[in-house]
């Protein structure tokens, strides 16, 4: 837990480095092309964006502004970057909450039915079906699910965002496609997990005693068996939440949503060192933070694990 | 000169060629008509607009636009659509009402009004604004805000005011905001950046309430063609930075008021009941979606989930069939060229005759058919479609431009590199099709024994190395559009601050210096051209830049959408006139 801080801090410089090693910053963005472009006005724009201090510098006043709760103002369109990431944040939690219960709700049974039946044609196909969806680029399930839509049945999701709160029906309209592109790969990774896991507990004693002592087949599989095979599973679940939210960046760009990855992504095309910075940071806590909450839980779920 | 900041800011995701339509330009920046059907005349110009640079003759002699138009246009290129709808002839009677939604491929970023680097910018903000004067579809001057214009001498112009114009917060329209407006543009507040501001203007005059007087220190005609270019020279009421958050606000007098900007996502336009022209708008409402992504905008469109949008041109092929959709297309200004950078006499490209050998081997025909699928033409210094300002093709195929072989291998056994050399090419990477060229370009050069070596580079990169002439051979890149065909060969000029970074101390041609400082002592469009012809016949034989060809923009739309037209400036202006049948 202590490591929580040293991790972030690490990351905060790596992050701010990496993204000053890449050639060309946001002034020569905006001047390429503009052959009128003075270098008197470069350097005023330089100095305007601070990117004239030395590095040092420049990083100490990025992380006390982020300490008192201000990551900055956007180089390219002037936007507080608070305000920015506070728009993109609910896009893209939602899209990755949705993309795990979408997920979850349909591997976990399925997972268990394969084990409960092995080696039947429905476990084959389930096997199968996991694997093509381990298989297939999320990207490219989503292009593909978008010109089916529009093809087939001449629809694709509304492009302009609606807020859930205003109208939970047409965010939904909006979002269920981006989020199952999201689901497909989780949902498979989560079968096999379930399945494998089930396989196992299936074969414990207890499992043995409880059918020997005449619990019915059903009893036995959700009550026994599946409650214990499912803290790896949990723990699979909350690392690929933190996997998810960086990942949905492409499908976001696919379907116009505005959310943090594709925020990210526009940022570093435009150099935006104070954006990239704190979508990416926040990125990075979002994943640490999960995983060492899931740490937790897990402690919590099998008491067996102590902590030190 | 260097890449143009809209292939530079793309995002990664779409290449796009496009497309389209010819407009032609005269003038200083005054572009005459030319498409066919296209009425060069100002149809609603009030009685005097001279669509001339009044320097031409003092207070008298407002040409009307015929006169320029007469220049003509050997560019003048077929502007149907693949569908066959033509994309010019400004179609009138159209029906009020309906919504449209237009998908864009890039963020506008923000909606400042001056200073703005991004094309996207304009994409987002052109609907609520007007400048003094504007282009219309054939790149001809009509009256905006001005009614009319004149110059009493060849240093001052004159723009006399439509009387009472509302902004859409309800002021009226004075010379003290336009006054205003221009003295932002000379010093534009980050994140805007002077770019484009006609460095001969000196003071600004708000004569009487409808009367503006621009003072400049000597003869510039390129100032009418600045003063078209709405991009940098919006009207704005006085004030507009303590009155608004212009990063995403914006009070203009345009013909569709600004609902709401939520950065990456959308722009929202609402209809402006008291736009000026009182034929328009036909539209309530216009959202502009951005969707990055080709194959979304794709599904988007043929599921009318928008109205239109720009694509490659493969992409836009495979959508021909569909009777719903019309497919545009046209030139564009946006011609791509291979930049070097001249400072080292070391280097082999120093030697002009290697220049001249390299623009002999390159096969242009064969980069339009692999690259742009037959739909490009040669382009000159200043690119087809842009007036008659270029060198006519015929010339360019035949002579400045010629595909030899055999030429090629003599001239560099002239220069003393008859075993060929090695160099470094470069090319922006996305979009595709700008590296797709530089690798055919490298496959002409090998036949001559040069060895090019393409290097694809991330927009960031690429604009750095361009900027500070850091590359170790030649870059392939795109340029973009220009207010007057001076924006095309200034770099050349040692005045140009580009000059120090890429040609001084390796290149400099007197005559050319003259030329284009003549040029633009020149009020006289006739003699201009003859300079800048001149101009483009020299650079054509030394070559500090190489110019390759000018492809189409290619747009989209659902056949219910009327009067739209691929823009030659890279914008989507048909969008003020458009409107929807049911």
């Amino acid at each position: 837990m202590l490591l929580l801080v040293p991790t972030l801090l690490g990351m905060s410089v790596f992050i701010f480095l990496m993204l000053r090693l890449l050639p060309g910053d946001v002034v020569d963005l905006m001047t390429a092309g503009q052959e009128q472009a003075t270098d008197e006005s470069k350097r005023k724009l330089r100095e305007a964006f601070g990117l004239a201090d030395p590095l040092p510098l420049q990083y100490i006043k990025w992380l006390l502004g982020l300490l008192r709760g201000d990551p900055g103002k956007s180089l390219r369109s002037g936007q507080p970057i608070s305000e920015a990431l506070g728009q993109a944040l609910p896009i893209t939690l939602e899209l990755t909450l949705l993309a795990v219960l979408l997920a979850t709700t349909l591997a976990i049974p399925l997972g268990v039915l394969s084990a409960s039946r092995r080696d039947s044609k429905a476990d084959f196909g389930g096997r199968v079906a996991g694997l093509i969806g381990l298989s297939i680029p999320s990207f490219w399930l989503a292009t593909l699910t978008l010109l089916f839509t529009s093809v087939v049945f001449s629809w694709v999701p509304p492009v302009s965002w609606v807020s859930p709160t205003t109208d939970p029906l047409g965010n939904l309209e909006q979002m269920l496609l981006p989020a199952a592109a999201l689901a497909v790969q989780l949902m498979a990774i989560e079968m096999r997990m379930t399945r494998t896991t089930m396989l196992e507990v299936l074969g414990q004693d207890y499992v043995r005693t409880a059918r020997a002592k005449g619990a019915t087949e059903q009893l036995v599989t959700y009550r026994h068996a599946l409650r214990n095979a499912l803290i790896p599973v949990i723990s699979v679940i909350g690392f690929q939440i933190g996997t998810l939210m960086g990942g949905s960046a492409i499908i976001e760009v696919i379907f116009g949503l505005n959310g943090i990855g594709a925020t990210l992504i526009q940022a570093i095309f435009n150099r935006d060192y104070p954006m990239v910075q704190a979508a990416a940071l926040f990125l990075a806590t979002v994943f640490v933070v999960i995983n060492t909450s899931v740490d937790l839980l897990y402690g919590y779920l099998d008491p067996r694990i102590k902590h030190a | 000169m260097s890449p143009d900041e809209r292939f530079l800011m793309r995002r990664g995701l779409t290449r796009r060629t496009w497309l389209l339509r010819a407009g032609l330009l005269a003038g200083s920046g005054l572009l005459a008509a030319c498409a066919p059907a296209a009425p060069a005349a100002p149809t609603q110009a009030p009685a005097a607009a001279p669509t001339q640079p009044p320097a031409a003759k003092p207070t008298a002699a407002p040409t009307t636009a015929p006169a320029v138009a007469a220049t003509t246009a050997p560019a003048a290129k077929p502007t149907t659509a693949l569908a066959a709808a033509p994309t010019t002839a400004p179609a009138t009677g159209g029906k009020k009402g309906g919504k449209i939604t237009w998908a864009l491929e890039q963020d506008p970023v923000h909606l400042i009004p001056y200073g703005a680097v991004p094309t996207a910018n304009m994409w987002g903000k052109e609907f609520m604004y007007d400048s003094v004067i504007a282009w219309d579809r054939n790149l001809a001057i009509q009256p905006a805000l001005a009614t009319e214009w004149s110059a009493p001498d060849d240093h001052t112009y004159v723009f006399k005011l439509r009387q009472g114009v509302k902004f859409h917060d309800g002021s009226e329209v004075t010379a003290e905001d336009v006054k205003w407006g221009i003295e932002a543009q000379a010093d534009p507040p980050a994140p805007g950046i002077k770019t484009q501001y006609p460095a001969k203007i000196t003071t600004i005059d708000a004569v009487d309430k409808y009367t503006v007087r621009i003072n400049m220190s000597g003869p510039d005609p390129s100032v009418i063609g600045y003063f078209a270019w709405q991009r940098y020279t919006p009207v704005t009421p006085r004030g507009i930075y303590d009155k608004i958050n212009v990063l995403t606000q914006g009070i203009g007098t345009g013909p569709y008021k600004l609902v709401e900007f939520v950065p990456n996502d959308r722009v929202v336009y609402t209809r402006n009941p008291d736009f000026w022209n009182k034929d328009l708008p036909y539209l309530d409402e216009i959202t502009l979606k951005v969707l990055p992504d080709e194959q979304a905008r794709v599904a988007a469109l043929r599921s009318a989930a928008i109205d239109g949008a720009t694509f490659t041109a493969d992409v836009a092929k495979t959508m021909a069939n569909d009777r719903n959709l019309t497919v545009l297309k046209g030139l564009y200004a946006a011609h791509k060229e291979i930049q070097f950078v001249l400072k080292d006499p070391k280097n082999p490209w120093s030697n002009v005759k290697v220049r001249q050998a390299i623009n002999h081997a390159i096969n242009r025909q064969d980069i339009i058919d692999k690259v742009f699928g037959g739909d490009a033409s040669y382009s000159s210094i200043i690119p087809p479609g842009y007036g008659d300002w270029p060198l006519p093709e015929a010339d360019l195929k035949g002579n400045y431009l010629k595909y030899d072989v055999d030429k090629a291998k003599g001239l560099l056994q002239e220069a003393g590199f008859g075993s060929g050399f090695e160099m470094e090419l470069q090319s922006i990477n996305p979009p595709r099709y700008i590296t797709q060229a530089a690798e055919v370009v490298s496959e002409h050069l090998k036949a001559v024994g040069i060895k090019a070596n393409v290097v694809p580079l991330e927009i960031g990169t690429f604009a750095k190395n361009n900027a500070d002439g850091s590359y170790p051979g030649a870059q392939l890149t795109a340029r973009g559009m220009r207010g007057d065909p001076n924006g095309y060969v200034t770099e050349f000029h040692p005045k140009t601050p580009i000059f120090a970074t890429w040609f001084e101390g390796g290149f400099l041609n007197e005559e050319l210096t003259k030329t284009l400082d003549d040029a633009l002592l020149t009020p006289d469009q006739a003699k201009r051209k003859a300079l800048y012809t001149r101009a483009q016949q020299i650079l054509l034989t030394e070559f500090p830049h190489i110019p390759l060809v000018q492809d189409m923009k290619y747009q989209v739309v659902r056949s219910r959408l009327k009067n739209m037209y691929v823009s030659y400036t890279d914008f989507n202006t048909g969008l003020r006139e458009s409107w929807v049948e049911a």
